[in-house]
Protein backbone atom coordinates (compact mmCIF):
# COMPACT_ATOMS: atom_id res chain seq x y z
CA UNK A 1 0.00 0.00 0.00
CA UNK A 2 1.38 3.20 -1.32
CA UNK A 3 1.82 6.04 1.40
CA UNK A 4 -1.47 8.58 0.04
CA UNK A 5 -3.75 4.88 0.07
CA UNK A 6 -2.59 4.18 3.27
CA UNK A 7 -3.73 7.58 4.59
CA UNK A 8 -7.22 7.61 2.61
CA UNK A 9 -7.75 4.10 4.09
CA UNK A 10 -6.88 5.04 8.08
CA UNK A 11 -9.09 8.99 7.28
CA UNK A 12 -12.29 6.76 5.56
CA UNK A 13 -11.85 3.57 8.59
CA UNK A 14 -11.79 5.68 11.46
CA UNK A 15 -13.99 8.82 10.60
CA UNK A 16 -17.52 7.59 11.19
CA UNK A 17 -16.56 6.03 14.57
CA UNK A 18 -15.14 9.09 15.62
CA UNK A 19 -17.94 10.93 14.59
CA UNK A 20 -20.20 9.05 16.38
CA UNK A 21 -18.23 9.63 19.76
CA UNK A 22 -17.75 13.35 18.62
CA UNK A 23 -21.62 13.06 19.49
CA UNK A 24 -21.54 10.92 22.59
CA UNK A 25 -19.08 13.13 23.61
CA UNK A 26 -21.25 16.35 23.01
CA UNK A 27 -24.09 14.59 25.30
CA UNK A 28 -21.38 13.95 28.25
CA UNK A 29 -20.50 17.77 27.92
CA UNK A 30 -23.88 19.10 28.49
CA UNK A 31 -24.47 16.88 31.57
CA UNK A 32 -20.96 17.94 32.40
CA UNK A 33 -22.04 21.64 32.74
CA UNK A 34 -25.35 20.56 35.03
CA UNK A 35 -22.61 18.42 37.08
CA UNK A 36 -20.57 21.92 37.56
CA UNK A 37 -23.77 23.51 38.49
CA UNK A 38 -24.73 20.54 40.85
CA UNK A 39 -20.66 21.36 42.90
CA UNK A 40 -22.00 23.92 45.32
CA UNK A 41 -24.00 21.32 46.81
CA UNK A 42 -20.50 19.10 46.85
CA UNK A 43 -18.00 21.19 46.62
CA UNK A 44 -14.78 19.67 44.76
CA UNK A 45 -16.84 17.05 43.08
CA UNK A 46 -14.93 18.03 39.84
CA UNK A 47 -11.80 17.04 40.70
CA UNK A 48 -12.79 13.56 40.66
CA UNK A 49 -14.84 13.84 36.83
CA UNK A 50 -11.79 13.20 35.23
CA UNK A 51 -10.37 10.57 36.91
CA UNK A 52 -13.53 8.79 37.23
CA UNK A 53 -13.85 8.55 33.40
CA UNK A 54 -10.34 7.68 32.97
CA UNK A 55 -10.51 4.51 35.22
CA UNK A 56 -13.93 3.37 33.42
CA UNK A 57 -11.82 3.62 29.89
CA UNK A 58 -8.90 1.61 31.21
CA UNK A 59 -10.61 -1.05 33.44
CA UNK A 60 -13.27 -1.64 30.31
CA UNK A 61 -11.24 -1.35 27.60
CA UNK A 62 -8.89 -3.99 29.15
CA UNK A 63 -11.97 -5.83 29.88
CA UNK A 64 -12.88 -5.41 26.02
CA UNK A 65 -9.39 -5.93 24.89
CA UNK A 66 -9.07 -9.08 26.74
CA UNK A 67 -12.53 -10.91 25.30
CA UNK A 68 -11.67 -9.29 21.90
CA UNK A 69 -8.58 -11.60 22.24
CA UNK A 70 -10.12 -14.58 23.49
CA UNK A 71 -12.78 -14.52 20.67
CA UNK A 72 -9.21 -14.47 18.29
CA UNK A 73 -8.31 -17.39 20.25
CA UNK A 74 -11.32 -19.29 20.48
CA UNK A 75 -11.27 -19.09 23.97
CA UNK A 76 -14.39 -17.77 24.74
CA UNK A 77 -17.64 -18.09 22.38
CA UNK A 78 -19.69 -15.28 21.21
CA UNK A 79 -22.74 -15.75 23.34
CA UNK A 80 -24.18 -15.58 26.37
CA UNK A 81 -23.49 -18.15 28.45
CA UNK A 82 -22.09 -20.03 31.73
CA UNK A 83 -18.16 -19.85 30.45
CA UNK A 84 -15.57 -19.81 33.44
CA UNK A 85 -13.37 -17.31 31.68
CA UNK A 86 -15.63 -14.70 31.15
CA UNK A 87 -16.90 -14.95 34.27
CA UNK A 88 -13.49 -14.30 35.95
CA UNK A 89 -12.66 -11.63 33.33
CA UNK A 90 -16.15 -10.00 34.43
CA UNK A 91 -15.93 -10.39 38.20
CA UNK A 92 -12.09 -8.87 37.94
CA UNK A 93 -13.12 -5.75 36.09
CA UNK A 94 -16.34 -5.20 38.49
CA UNK A 95 -14.38 -5.90 41.40
CA UNK A 96 -11.55 -3.21 40.34
CA UNK A 97 -13.91 -0.60 39.24
CA UNK A 98 -15.71 -0.69 42.73
CA UNK A 99 -12.41 -0.86 44.58
CA UNK A 100 -11.21 2.29 42.29
CA UNK A 101 -14.17 4.35 42.89
CA UNK A 102 -13.44 4.20 46.59
CA UNK A 103 -9.52 4.93 45.91
CA UNK A 104 -10.78 7.96 43.55
CA UNK A 105 -12.74 9.32 46.15
CA UNK A 106 -10.04 8.79 49.08
CA UNK A 107 -7.60 10.33 46.65
CA UNK A 108 -9.35 13.66 45.65
CA UNK A 109 -10.82 14.16 49.09
CA UNK A 110 -7.19 14.00 50.51
CA UNK A 111 -5.96 16.50 46.98
CA UNK A 112 -8.74 19.07 48.28
CA UNK A 113 -7.46 19.02 52.01
CA UNK A 114 -3.75 19.17 50.71
CA UNK A 115 -4.85 22.22 48.65
CA UNK A 116 -6.75 23.70 51.06
CA UNK A 117 -9.58 24.04 49.06
CA UNK A 118 -13.65 23.87 49.46
CA UNK A 119 -14.78 20.31 49.98
CA UNK A 120 -17.20 17.51 50.34
CA UNK A 121 -17.31 14.94 53.03
CA UNK A 122 -15.13 11.93 52.39
CA UNK A 123 -18.71 9.72 52.75
CA UNK A 124 -20.18 11.77 50.15
CA UNK A 125 -17.57 11.45 47.62
CA UNK A 126 -17.32 7.68 48.80
CA UNK A 127 -21.55 7.15 48.21
CA UNK A 128 -21.55 9.40 45.13
CA UNK A 129 -18.61 7.53 43.15
CA UNK A 130 -19.64 4.13 44.33
CA UNK A 131 -23.24 4.82 43.48
CA UNK A 132 -21.80 6.61 39.73
CA UNK A 133 -19.16 3.13 39.82
CA UNK A 134 -21.83 0.79 40.66
CA UNK A 135 -24.23 1.68 37.75
CA UNK A 136 -21.60 1.99 35.01
CA UNK A 137 -19.85 -0.80 35.81
CA UNK A 138 -23.33 -2.59 34.80
CA UNK A 139 -23.89 -0.46 31.54
CA UNK A 140 -20.63 -0.79 30.81
CA UNK A 141 -20.48 -4.89 31.11
CA UNK A 142 -23.53 -5.62 29.50
CA UNK A 143 -22.74 -3.15 25.99
CA UNK A 144 -19.20 -4.38 25.47
CA UNK A 145 -20.76 -8.07 25.54
CA UNK A 146 -23.84 -7.31 23.50
CA UNK A 147 -21.82 -5.07 20.45
CA UNK A 148 -18.77 -7.06 20.82
CA UNK A 149 -20.20 -10.45 20.27
CA UNK A 150 -22.94 -9.20 18.00
CA UNK A 151 -20.26 -7.51 15.85
CA UNK A 152 -17.93 -10.82 15.92
CA UNK A 153 -20.81 -12.87 14.82
CA UNK A 154 -21.60 -10.54 11.54
CA UNK A 155 -17.71 -10.24 10.61
CA UNK A 156 -16.16 -6.90 12.53
CA UNK A 157 -12.61 -7.20 14.40
CA UNK A 158 -13.80 -7.01 18.48
CA UNK A 159 -10.16 -5.25 18.44
CA UNK A 160 -12.00 -2.06 16.57
CA UNK A 161 -14.92 -2.30 18.30
CA UNK A 162 -13.98 -2.14 22.04
CA UNK A 163 -11.77 1.29 21.84
CA UNK A 164 -15.33 3.01 20.51
CA UNK A 165 -17.77 1.20 22.65
CA UNK A 166 -15.31 1.96 25.61
CA UNK A 167 -15.02 6.10 25.16
CA UNK A 168 -18.62 6.22 24.23
CA UNK A 169 -20.57 4.36 26.50
CA UNK A 170 -18.13 5.09 29.38
CA UNK A 171 -18.70 9.19 28.56
CA UNK A 172 -22.07 9.07 28.39
CA UNK A 173 -22.91 6.50 30.60
CA UNK A 174 -20.53 8.03 33.08
CA UNK A 175 -21.18 11.76 33.43
CA UNK A 176 -25.16 10.52 34.04
CA UNK A 177 -24.55 8.31 36.57
CA UNK A 178 -22.52 10.73 38.48
CA UNK A 179 -24.99 13.34 37.94
CA UNK A 180 -28.05 10.54 39.23
CA UNK A 181 -25.66 9.67 41.65
CA UNK A 182 -25.40 13.48 43.10
CA UNK A 183 -29.01 13.94 42.93
CA UNK A 184 -29.32 10.69 45.16
CA UNK A 185 -27.11 11.56 47.53
CA UNK A 186 -28.15 14.98 48.20
CA UNK A 187 -32.26 13.80 48.04
CA UNK A 188 -30.69 10.92 51.23
CA UNK A 189 -28.16 13.02 52.75
CA UNK B 1 -15.50 -25.26 30.25
CA UNK B 2 -12.41 -25.69 32.03
CA UNK B 3 -11.71 -28.21 34.59
CA UNK B 4 -8.41 -26.72 36.79
CA UNK B 5 -7.52 -23.71 37.65
CA UNK B 6 -4.17 -23.40 36.21
CA UNK B 7 -5.55 -23.80 32.54
CA UNK B 8 -7.85 -20.83 33.36
CA UNK B 9 -3.78 -19.32 33.18
CA UNK B 10 -4.07 -15.42 32.91
CA UNK B 11 -7.85 -15.18 32.57
CA UNK B 12 -7.91 -15.90 36.41
CA UNK B 13 -10.04 -13.09 38.50
CA UNK B 14 -7.68 -12.30 41.47
CA UNK B 15 -4.88 -12.52 38.98
CA UNK B 16 -6.09 -9.70 36.92
CA UNK B 17 -7.03 -7.80 39.76
CA UNK B 18 -3.45 -8.15 41.18
CA UNK B 19 -1.99 -6.98 37.40
CA UNK B 20 -4.29 -3.97 37.13
CA UNK B 21 -4.67 -2.54 40.46
CA UNK B 22 -1.34 -0.72 40.81
CA UNK B 23 -0.95 0.38 37.65
CA UNK B 24 -4.55 1.77 37.83
CA UNK B 25 -3.85 3.67 41.41
CA UNK B 26 -0.61 5.01 39.84
CA UNK B 27 -2.62 6.70 36.73
CA UNK B 28 -5.18 7.84 39.12
CA UNK B 29 -2.73 9.81 40.82
CA UNK B 30 -1.49 11.40 37.39
CA UNK B 31 -4.91 12.02 36.15
CA UNK B 32 -6.38 13.77 39.37
CA UNK B 33 -3.67 16.91 37.84
CA UNK B 34 -6.47 16.92 34.68
CA UNK B 35 -9.06 16.92 37.93
CA UNK B 36 -7.51 20.08 39.41
CA UNK B 37 -7.16 22.08 36.53
CA UNK B 38 -10.64 21.34 36.04
CA UNK B 39 -11.91 22.32 39.32
CA UNK B 40 -9.78 25.03 39.09
CA UNK B 41 -11.15 26.52 35.94
CA UNK B 42 -14.75 26.25 37.51
CA UNK B 43 -15.22 30.11 37.28
CA UNK B 44 -14.60 30.08 33.45
CA UNK B 45 -16.50 26.68 32.89
CA UNK B 46 -19.78 28.27 34.98
CA UNK B 47 -19.51 32.14 33.10
CA UNK B 48 -18.91 30.17 29.93
CA UNK B 49 -21.16 27.10 30.23
CA UNK B 50 -19.63 26.21 26.32
CA UNK B 51 -16.71 25.38 27.23
CA UNK B 52 -17.66 22.62 29.33
CA UNK B 53 -19.96 20.98 26.71
CA UNK B 54 -16.66 20.87 24.98
CA UNK B 55 -14.74 19.18 27.48
CA UNK B 56 -15.09 15.80 27.51
CA UNK B 57 -14.90 15.45 23.17
CA UNK B 58 -11.57 17.27 23.55
CA UNK B 59 -10.03 15.02 25.52
CA UNK B 60 -11.97 11.50 24.20
CA UNK B 61 -10.81 13.15 20.49
CA UNK B 62 -7.26 13.34 21.51
CA UNK B 63 -7.73 9.91 23.04
CA UNK B 64 -9.20 8.14 20.41
CA UNK B 65 -6.87 9.09 18.06
CA UNK B 66 -3.73 8.47 19.71
CA UNK B 67 -5.43 5.32 20.31
CA UNK B 68 -5.98 4.74 16.57
CA UNK B 69 -2.29 5.54 15.90
CA UNK B 70 -0.94 3.53 18.49
CA UNK B 71 -2.60 0.23 17.85
CA UNK B 72 -1.27 0.63 14.11
CA UNK B 73 2.02 1.47 15.25
CA UNK B 74 2.44 -1.99 17.43
CA UNK B 75 0.52 -3.63 15.15
CA UNK B 76 3.44 -2.59 12.34
CA UNK B 77 5.87 -3.45 14.57
CA UNK B 78 4.88 -6.54 15.77
CA UNK B 79 4.09 -7.49 11.91
CA UNK B 80 7.71 -6.41 11.22
CA UNK B 81 6.90 -3.63 8.84
CA UNK B 82 7.74 -0.31 10.70
CA UNK B 83 11.08 0.30 12.38
CA UNK B 84 10.08 3.86 13.22
CA UNK B 85 12.66 5.44 11.28
CA UNK B 86 12.66 9.07 10.29
CA UNK B 87 12.26 7.75 6.58
CA UNK B 88 9.41 5.49 7.09
CA UNK B 89 7.01 7.37 4.26
CA UNK B 90 3.84 5.34 5.62
CA UNK B 91 4.67 6.01 9.31
CA UNK B 92 4.32 9.89 7.98
CA UNK B 93 1.17 8.30 6.33
CA UNK B 94 -0.74 7.62 9.18
CA UNK B 95 0.49 10.48 11.47
CA UNK B 96 -0.93 12.72 8.33
CA UNK B 97 -4.14 10.76 8.49
CA UNK B 98 -4.58 11.44 12.20
CA UNK B 99 -3.89 15.39 11.85
CA UNK B 100 -6.46 15.27 9.05
CA UNK B 101 -9.30 13.03 11.45
CA UNK B 102 -8.19 16.22 13.81
CA UNK B 103 -8.77 18.69 11.89
CA UNK B 104 -12.13 17.67 10.43
CA UNK B 105 -13.27 16.59 14.50
CA UNK B 106 -12.18 19.74 15.78
CA UNK B 107 -13.92 21.66 13.08
CA UNK B 108 -17.50 19.59 13.93
CA UNK B 109 -16.95 19.95 17.00
CA UNK B 110 -16.89 23.62 16.92
CA UNK B 111 -19.71 23.92 14.74
CA UNK B 112 -21.92 21.70 16.71
CA UNK B 113 -20.96 23.22 20.01
CA UNK B 114 -21.86 26.53 18.11
CA UNK B 115 -25.32 24.90 17.52
CA UNK B 116 -25.86 23.85 20.84
CA UNK B 117 -25.20 27.29 22.34
CA UNK B 118 -27.81 28.74 19.71
CA UNK B 119 -30.36 26.96 20.67
CA UNK B 120 -29.91 27.11 24.65
CA UNK B 121 -29.93 30.43 24.13
CA UNK B 122 -26.57 31.42 25.15
CA UNK B 123 -24.78 32.77 21.65
CA UNK B 124 -22.06 34.12 24.68
CA UNK B 125 -19.24 33.29 22.42
CA UNK B 126 -18.89 33.38 18.46
CA UNK B 127 -18.27 30.67 15.99
CA UNK B 128 -15.00 32.30 15.14
CA UNK B 129 -13.70 31.81 19.19
CA UNK B 130 -15.18 28.21 19.56
CA UNK B 131 -13.15 27.66 16.24
CA UNK B 132 -10.10 29.22 17.32
CA UNK B 133 -10.60 27.34 20.87
CA UNK B 134 -11.47 24.04 19.16
CA UNK B 135 -8.24 24.34 16.34
CA UNK B 136 -5.57 25.74 19.00
CA UNK B 137 -6.16 23.28 21.47
CA UNK B 138 -7.32 20.44 19.57
CA UNK B 139 -4.65 20.16 17.44
CA UNK B 140 -2.02 21.06 20.24
CA UNK B 141 -3.39 17.61 21.90
CA UNK B 142 -3.40 15.71 19.01
CA UNK B 143 0.20 16.67 18.75
CA UNK B 144 0.98 15.36 22.24
CA UNK B 145 -1.15 12.37 21.05
CA UNK B 146 1.27 11.78 18.16
CA UNK B 147 4.31 12.48 20.17
CA UNK B 148 3.25 10.05 22.93
CA UNK B 149 1.89 7.45 20.71
CA UNK B 150 5.51 7.13 18.91
CA UNK B 151 7.57 7.15 21.94
CA UNK B 152 5.47 5.05 24.01
CA UNK B 153 5.31 2.43 21.24
CA UNK B 154 8.89 2.65 20.65
CA UNK B 155 9.92 2.46 24.53
CA UNK B 156 7.70 -0.50 25.07
CA UNK B 157 9.18 -2.06 22.20
CA UNK B 158 12.51 -1.91 23.47
CA UNK B 159 11.93 -2.68 27.08
CA UNK B 160 10.40 -5.66 25.47
CA UNK B 161 7.24 -4.70 26.72
CA UNK B 162 3.96 -5.92 24.36
CA UNK B 163 3.35 -2.14 23.55
CA UNK B 164 -0.25 -3.76 22.59
CA UNK B 165 -0.94 -4.13 26.89
CA UNK B 166 0.60 -0.38 27.89
CA UNK B 167 0.61 2.28 24.78
CA UNK B 168 -3.01 3.06 25.11
CA UNK B 169 -3.49 3.51 29.08
CA UNK B 170 -0.41 5.60 28.84
CA UNK B 171 -1.37 7.58 25.91
CA UNK B 172 -4.61 7.88 27.15
CA UNK B 173 -3.58 9.30 30.38
CA UNK B 174 -1.38 11.51 29.46
CA UNK B 175 -3.95 13.22 26.77
CA UNK B 176 -5.92 13.73 29.93
CA UNK B 177 -3.77 15.32 32.00
CA UNK B 178 -1.80 17.30 29.66
CA UNK B 179 -4.91 18.06 27.23
CA UNK B 180 -6.73 19.52 30.12
CA UNK B 181 -4.17 22.30 30.90
CA UNK B 182 -4.15 23.18 27.03
CA UNK B 183 -7.65 23.46 26.80
CA UNK B 184 -8.05 25.74 29.51
CA UNK B 185 -5.18 27.78 28.72
CA UNK B 186 -5.98 28.25 25.44
CA UNK B 187 -9.77 28.76 26.03
CA UNK B 188 -8.72 31.35 28.75
CA UNK B 189 -6.26 32.63 26.26
CA UNK B 190 -8.79 33.46 23.64
CA UNK B 191 -11.34 34.97 26.01
CA UNK B 192 -9.44 36.54 27.82
CA UNK B 193 -10.81 35.57 30.93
Amino acid sequence: MSASEEFASIYREALPVLLISLVGGLFSGLVLEIVISQADTFPGLLVAVPVFLATRGNVYGALGGRIASGLHQGLIEPRFQRDERLLNAVLASFTIAISMSIVIATLSWAALALLGWESASLPEFVAILLVAGVLTSVVLILGLLVVIFAGYKRGYDPDNLVGPIVTTLGDVFGMSFLLLATILVEAIG
Amino acid sequence: MIGSNESLGSWQANRIVRHMAPLLIALSMIVLIAGVTLEDARGLLAEYGILAVMVPTMIAAGGNLGAILSARLSTRLHLGLADLRVRDRTLWANVAAIYALGLTLFVALAVGAYTISRLTGDPAVTLFELLTIALGSGLAIVSIAVVASITATWASYRLGVDPDDVTIPVVTNVVDVLGMLVFVAVSSAVLGF
